[in-house]
C-alpha cells in the first residue's frame, strides 16, 4: 500500500502541482528573495487559501504595519476580509506585542528574544493554527547585536518551530541578485525547505523566477518557475522558458 | 620666569571681565575670564575639576548644565563648602539621562512579570488591531543644549560640566559644531563660557581642536610626588593676554579650591 | 478585385479557424491589414466566443484607431506586448499591457487567465452556452522574434500550442512574410494558410 504522505497546499496550484500536493506537513520553509520578490504576497496567499480549507493561520510581521499590510491585500482575489474577521488568518504585529512585554522594539538582547519566541509559540498554540508566518526573520535578526546571539536566536527559533505542529513560512530577505539563500547562512539548516524567489536577466528584463531549492521529502526538481505577481490573482507560476543564452548566463554566476 | 607670590585680597570688580569668585585665580587671569570668552577646563581624572566648576558657579549669574551630577547633588556640595549660593538656572541633562536608562532596565526586569500578567487572547487582540507606538527617539541632548544656552541674559556665565557626556552620546563633529555655536552666543552675551571635559580620553585630534576654539585653556593636573600628589592648574592659553599663562599648585580645603603658588611664564 | 481577394480571406480563414484547432497563415506585410480585418471579422460574428488577441506589431492604441469598434468587443481581449515596453502608457479594460514582450512566461498567464475569467463570467450569465469556443490570435511570431532568442520563441510557441490543445482553445498564428525566421514555426499547426499578393493558396 503507498504511503500517503500528508501535505499543506501551498496556495499556488503551479506550486502544489510541482511538490505533489503542498509543502510537507509540520515543515518549516524559508521563503528567501530581495524586497519586492513577492514574499509576503505568497505567504499571504498560503495563509488565506489555508483558512477557505479551514486551517487557521497567523501571520506575524515585524517590518510592516498591519494597516499596510491589509490595504496591500485588498486587490487580490484570494484576500477575504472574513477569513480575517472570522479569526481564520489572524495577523499580529510583533512590535506591538514587545512593546506589551515591555521590550525595547528596536533592540533585543536574547532573553529579549527568547520571552518574544515564547510568546509566538504560545499564541499559535492558544489560536490552534495549522499554518503560521513569521515575515520576516531578517528583520528580527536585524535587532540582535551579534552574529553569535543571531545563530543562537535562529537555533533555537528552529527547535520552537520543530516542537510546533503547524506549517511554518519564514521570510529571509537577501539583496538583489545575490545568490545566496539566507543573509546569515543559518536559516537554511533549520528549514525543511528553501524557496528561492529571484530574478533572471532575459534581453536586458528582469523575470521574476522562482525556485525550489530544497524540499525535505517530497520529490520535485530544481527547475526554475517565472513568477507573476499579478494585482488580482496573487502569485502565479508557470515554467520558464530556458534558451541556451539563458543556461550560459546561470553557469556565469 | 618670574616667580611671584600673590597676596591674599579681595580684588576690585573689573569691567569687562567676569569673575571666577577665587580670589587667586581671578588674580592669575587678572581680573577674571574676559567676557565673551570660552574657556576650556581640561581636568585630569582625580583633579577635582568639579569642585573648581561648582565654586566658580557660585559667584555671578550662571546657567549650569550638569551631566553626571544632578542638581541636589550640585546644591548639596555647594552647601558642604558653605558657599554662597545665588539662584543658579540648571539644566539636569543627567537625570533625564538617568530616567531614561532606568525607565529602559526596569523594563527588562520584568519581561518575565508582565510576561505572566498578560492574558494571551488579550495580547493576541492587541496585537493584530494596533499599531505599534513610535519607539521614542532618544533625546537629542545636543538640542536641550544648544537651547539653553540661547537668548541669554548679558554678562552670564554658562558652565558645560561636562561635554563628555555629549561626546559618548553623539558625534563629535556634532558636538564641535554646537559648541561652536554656543560659543558665537556668548561672544555675543558678553558671558563666559565655561567647558569642561576630561582630558586625554576623546583622541589629540579632538582635544586639539577644542583648544583651537576656545579663547583659554585651563588644565588641571595631578602629579604624584614621593607619597603624596600635588596638583596644578596652568594657564595653557589665553587669547590676547600672553602674560596671563602660568601655572599655579592649588589644594582643595574646607573652603573649597585654593590657590598656593604661582609660576608665571611669559 | 481587391475585393473579391478580400472576401476570400475572409472565407477561408473563417472556416479553417473554426474547423483546426490551430491554423497557421502566412500572409505578405502589404496583405497584412486585409488579414487582420478577416480575422477580426470572424471575432465580431459571434459574441459567445472568447478570443484573445496578442499584439505584438501593432500597439493596441493604433488598432483601436484602425479598426475602430472592434476593440470595444467585450469578448474580445488584447494583449499589447510593446506599448509598455515603448514607453507608451495607456490603458483599456479591453487590454492587457504586457511589461515587455520577453516576458513570454506572463503573456501565457495572461492568456490563460483571460479564458478562465471570462469563462466563470459566463458561466454566471442568465443565457448559458454550453460549447464556448475560445480562440488565440497571435500577431504576429515574427515580430516576437525580433526581442526573443529564436530558441525560446520555439519553446514558447510550443508550450502556447500544448497548453491550448489541453484546454480545447484555438491557436490562429500570423507569419508575416517579410519577417524572417518565423515561417519554420509554421509547421506546429494543423492548417496553414498561405495568403499570396492576389491569390490564396
Amino acid at each position: 500500500m503507498p504511503i500517503i504522505k500528508e501535505v499543506c497546499s501551498t496556495g499556488i496550484e503551479e506550486l502544489d502541482m510541482k511538490m505533489s500536493g503542498g509543502y510537507p506537513l509540520g515543515s518549516t520553509v524559508l521563503v528567501t528573495g530581495c524586497s519586492g520578490s513577492g514574499k509576503t504576497t505568497m505567504c499571504m496567499q498560503f495563509l488565506f487559501n489555508g483558512a477557505r480549507k479551514g486551517e487557521r493561520g497567523v501571520f506575524f510581521t515585524i517590518t510592516e504595519p498591519l494597516f499596510k499590510l491589509t490595504k496591500n491585500l485588498e486587490g487580490f482575489a484570494f484576500y477575504d476580509k472574513k477569513l480575517i474577521e472570522s479569526g481564520m488568518v489572524n495577523i499580529i504585529d510583533l512590535r506591538i506585542i514587545s512593546e506589551r512585554l515591555g521590550l525595547d522594539t528596536e533592540k533585543y538582547t536574547v532573553e529579549d528574544a527568547g520571552a518574544l519566541l515564547d510568546i509566538l509559540k504560545d499564541i499559535a498554540d492558544e489560536l490552534d493554527v495549522k499554518r503560521l508566518v513569521i515575515d520576516s526573520i531578517t528583520a528580527l535578526c536585524y535587532r540582535l547585536q551579534s552574529p553569535q546571539m543571531i545563530r543562537d536566536f535562529i537555533f533555537k527559533l528552529g527547535t520552537s518551530l520543530a516542537v510546533m505542529k503547524c506549517t511554518t513560512l519564514l521570510t529571509s530577505e537577501v539583496p538583489p541578485q545575490t545568490f545566496k539563500f539566507s543573509q546569515y547562512e543559518i536559516e537554511e539548516f533549520i528549514s525543511d525547505g528553501i524557496l528561492f524567489l529571484g530574478d533572471v536577466k532575459r534581453k536586458g528584463d528582469l523575470i521574476r523566477t522562482l525556485q525550489i531549492i530544497k524540499m525535505r521529502g517530497t520529490a520535485h526538481s530544481r527547475t526554475k518557475f517565472a513568477l507573476n505577481i499579478s494585482t488580482q490573482r496573487g502569485i502565479e507560476l508557470i515554467p520558464l522558458l530556458k534558451s541556451s543564452e539563458f543556461e550560459f548566463e546561470t553557469l556565469l554566476k | 620666569m618670574v616667580r611671584e607670590t600673590l597676596i591674599d585680597t579681595t580684588l576690585q570688580k573689573k569691567e569687562g571681565f567676569i569673575r571666577t569668585g577665587i580670589d587667586k585665580l581671578d588674580r592669575l587671569l587678572e581680573g577674571g575670564i574676559p567676557s565673551g570668552f570660552t574657556v576650556v577646563l581640561l581636568g585630569s581624572p582625580g583633579s577635582s575639576t568639579e569642585i573648581l566648576v561648582k565654586q566658580i558657579a557660585t559667584s555671578g549669574i550662571v546657567t549650569y548644565i550638569t551631566t553626571e551630577e544632578t542638581k541636589d547633588e550640585i546644591l548639596d556640595t555647594m552647601r558642604r563648602f558653605n558657599w554662597q549660593i545665588p539662584d543658579i538656572d540648571f539644566v539636569d541633562i543627567s537625570e533625564k539621562y538617568y530616567s531614561n536608562i532606568l525607565k529602559g532596565e526596569q523594563k527588562r526586569v520584568s519581561i518575565y512579570e508582565q510576561r505572566s500578567k498578560l492574558k494571551l487572547k488579550e495580547l493576541i487582540e492587541i496585537g493584530s488591531t494596533g499599531m505599534p507606538s513610535t519607539t521614542t527617539a532618544t533625546e537629542d541632548f545636543l538640542a536641550i543644549l544648544s537651547n539653553r544656552t540661547k537668548n541669554l541674559a548679558p554678562n552670564r556665565t554658562i558652565i558645560i560640566n561636562s561635554l563628555d557626556f555629549f561626546l559618548s552620546q553623539c558625534n563629535q563633529d556634532d558636538v564641535l559644531k554646537t559648541v561652536y555655536a554656543i560659543k558665537v552666543n556668548n561672544l555675543k552675551n558678553k558671558g563666559a563660557l565655561l567647558i569642561v571635559m576630561t582630558k586625554g580620553v576623546h583622541g589629540e585630534l579632538f582635544e586639539r581642536k577644542m583648544e583651537g576654539l576656545a579663547d583659554a585653556v585651563l588644565e588641571l593636573d595631578v602629579i604624584q610626588k614621593g607619597s603624596s600628589f600635588e596638583r596644578y592648574l596652568s594657564v595653557k592659553k589665553m587669547r590676547n593676554y600672553a602674560k596671563k599663562i602660568g601655572i599655579a599648585r592649588y589644594v582643595i580645603d574646607d573652603s573649597g579650591f585654593v590657590l598656593e603658588m604661582i609660576e608665571r611664564i611669559m | 478585385m481587391q475585393d473579391t481577394v478580400i472576401e476570400s480571406i475572409r472565407e477561408r480563414v473563417s472556416v479553417a479557424i473554426e474547423v483546426n484547432q490551430s491554423v497557421g497563415i502566412q500572409v505578405p506585410e502589404n496583405r497584412h491589414k486585409d488579414l487582420l480585418e478577416a480575422i477580426f471579422h470572424s471575432m465580431c460574428r459571434n459574441t459567445y466566443d472568447i478570443w484573445t488577441f496578442i499584439t505584438v506589431n501593432q500597439t493596441f492604441d493604433y488598432l483601436t484607431k484602425t479598426f475602430k469598434e472592434i476593440t470595444k468587443q467585450p469578448n474580445i481581449k488584447f494583449i499589447d506586448c510593446i506599448s509598455r515596453a515603448a514607453g507608451i502608457s495607456d490603458n483599456s479594460n479591453n487590454c492587457f499591457f504586457l511589461e515587455s514582450p520577453v516576458m513570454l512566461e506572463n503573456l501565457i498567464l495572461e492568456v490563460m487567465n483571460n479564458f478562465k475569467n471570462k469563462k466563470e463570467a459566463m458561466s454566471n450569465a442568465k443565457n448559458k452556452k454550453s460549447d464556448i469556443d475560445k480562440y488565440i490570435v497571435i500577431d504576429s511570431l515574427g515580430a516576437l522574434l525580433i526581442y526573443n532568442d529564436s530558441e525560446i520563441i520555439r519553446k514558447f510557441y510550443s508550450l502556447v500550442m500544448n497548453r491550448s490543445r489541453a484546454e480545447n482553445i484555438h491557436v490562429v498564428s500570423i507569419f508575416v512574410e517579410e519577417e524572417l525566421n518565423s515561417n519554420q514555426l509554421i509547421q506546429f499547426n494543423d492548417k496553414i494558410i498561405v495568403v499570396r499578393d492576389s491569390f490564396i493558396d
